[in-house]
């Protein structure tokens, strides 16, 4: 894998690698992928399995229903004036 | 033992027994880091935990990962509510793991837990913890969850059952997800019975997930044995023969066939490019501000934000979303992604066919337990080469159980039995009568009464 098209998954992944961690994950990646290349051989038709059960789509009663922690689920956020404190954009 | 959780409701327990066990759990646990948080007031019924992936309202869920520390879910997973509806089952903690279920050997994570039998030996994983606890506590089940082998694996390695259930057949709701099409909440369990008395108990449609959808469960029972030669050499010399010593046993009361399966050998690789694209979407929520591990400067800009705060993933997770990245783009996704999907197809069918006549029998995994220190030394190609065996049923959703038959150098081995969709029962009644003329042994018996 050329080093630009390795930055570009970085930069789209939001990831950052140590100067030490990336040319040890680059060599894994590119690894990786030349065992992926295997399946390339597999004739295995056109048929395209994406679950392993028949999912029925069935969905449950739109009707409003109260969360009961509402509290808890703040917890986990860093509060301001009752919003969730983001990132500047 | 047919049913410890039968046993348990039978007998007496002094006073303080919930006391005493909570300390010896606290005590060994410093050893083989099997819980990263105990309930020190859990003081009734039977002993469950959960893997460190299912939420529990009020106790740290943190997958195994960085990104997730601190997060205390304010609700219940369907599971862990179908659990304490009763009150006869108590949450005694939440068990270790793989980060986010990446791993097959349990040390992809900060603290890894360790083989119950030999704490220099891992423990399997990613459900490590899990299979820990259930080996070192004798009144204990764990619920916890298996993508690619993630229940079956750690079973064998630490000596207990471990069943994963049909795909669909028990709620996901409240899990935090790996690989959507891949992810099933199975049991780990000292016996068959006990597995199946907790199975009853989970399973069966919710509302809350839509992909819940397999309610009708079976127990047809096979006559006959299908064994994968070519898949067979690949493991271990000392592997294979203990699993013929188990396949002579066997066919005093099954018919054992050899059959080959070229297609079968292929799973690997299309499992983890479905895996990879799977959790590399499934990642991407982790910004670092909603919940987990906090980004503490948000004055700095969006993407740099972002950046920072997503360093929290450890390196085996930051390979997955890089690889599972690459598959999803637009210029390879045919030539990955949709192959893969097509292979797998390929494979269900192989199976679907196989399976209606008999089951699939094999070692769980192709070697036995490595020291910690040299699982560390294999390249993740290598690593994934290990599942070899779970993959197939783990792809294809197929019912599978690990279940203990032998012990080498004192350490157990694991044998996998696998079933057509629905028909988990026969898997478990299998096991049962397994159990029936095969001892389980364990060095760790925490709240024998």
């Amino acid at each position: 894998m050329e080093d630009k098209e390795f930055d570009r998954l970085l930069k789209i992944t939001r990831l950052r690698v140590s100067d030490g961690e990336r040319s040890m994950i680059k060599k894994d990646v590119e690894q990786v992928i030349a065992y992926f290349d295997e399946v390339s051989a597999v004739d295995a038709g056109k048929e395209q399995e994406r679950y392993p059960a028949a999912i029925p789509g069935r969905f449950r009663e739109d009707v409003i229903s109260s969360f009961a922690d509402v509290d808890g689920l703040k917890r986990n956020s860093k509060m301001r004036n009752g919003y969730i404190v983001g990132p500047k954009l | 033992m047919a049913s410890y959780i039968r046993e348990f409701n039978e007998i007496e327990k002094p006073k303080d027994y919930y006391e005493g066990l909570i300390e010896g759990i606290e005590k060994l646990n410093g050893t083989y880091d099997a819980f990263n948080v105990i309930n020190k007031s859990a003081r009734t019924g039977f002993l469950f935990s959960t893997k460190a992936n299912i939420c529990v309202k009020g106790f740290e869920t943190d997958a195994g990962s960085k990104m997730l520390k601190g997060y205390v879910p304010p609700f219940n997973a369907t599971v862990a509510d179908r659990m304490l509806a009763k009150k006869d089952f108590s949450f005694i903690g939440v068990t270790n793991m793989d980060e986010f279920g990446f791993g097959t050997f349990g040390i992809n994570t900060e603290i890894p837990a360790k083989n119950a039998f030999d704490s220099e030996y891992v423990a399997g994983g990613s459900s490590s913890g899990s299979a820990v606890a259930t080996a070192m506590i004798k009144y204990h089940v764990s619920v916890a969850e298996s993508t690619g082998g993630s229940i079956a694996a750690p079973a064998a390695l630490n000596g207990v059952v471990g069943f994963t259930p049909t795909y669909g057949s028990v709620s996901r709701y409240g899990l935090i997800d790996y690989a959507n099409s891949l992810d099933k909440i199975g049991v780990m369990a000292r016996s068959s019975e006990d597995a199946r008395i907790v199975f009853d108990r989970i399973r069966g449609r919710d509302d809350y997930d839509t992909t819940c959808s397999v309610e009708k469960i079976s127990s047809e029972k096979k006559s006959r044995i299908f064994v994968m030669d070519s898949m067979l050499s690949k493991a271990d010399q000392k592997v294979r023969g203990a699993f013929e010593r188990l396949l002579d046993r066997l066919s005093r009361d099954y018919s054992v066939e050899h059959v080959d399966s070229a297609t079968m050998e292929k799973a690997i690789a299309p499992y983890y490019i479905i895996a990879m694209a799977e959790a590399s979407t499934n990642l991407a929520k982790y910004t670092g501000y909603k919940y987990g591990a906090m980004s503490q400067d948000f004055y700095k800009q969006y993407n740099e934000f972002f950046t920072d705060a997503r360093e929290g993933f450890g390196i085996e997770a930051k390979r997955r979303i890089l690889l599972g990245t690459f598959i999803r783009s637009e210029s390879v996704k045919d030539k990955y992604y949709a192959k893969a999907l097509a292979i797998r197809s390929m494979i269900m069918h192989e199976m679907d066919r196989l399976l209606k006549d008999g089951y699939i029998l094999s070692p769980t995994l192709p070697i036995t337990a490595p020291k910690i220190a040299d699982a560390r030394k294999l390249s993740p190609v290598e690593n994934y080469a290990m599942d070899l065996f779970t993959i197939p049923p783990n792809l294809g959703g197929f019912p599978h159980i690990s279940f203990p038959y032998d012990y080498i150098d004192g350490m157990p081995l694991g044998a996998q039995l696998v079933t057509g969709h629905g028909n988990d029962y026969a898997i478990l009644d299998f096991v049962k009568e397994w159990e029936s003329s095969f001892n389980y042994t364990y060095k760790h018996n925490l709240g024998e009464l």
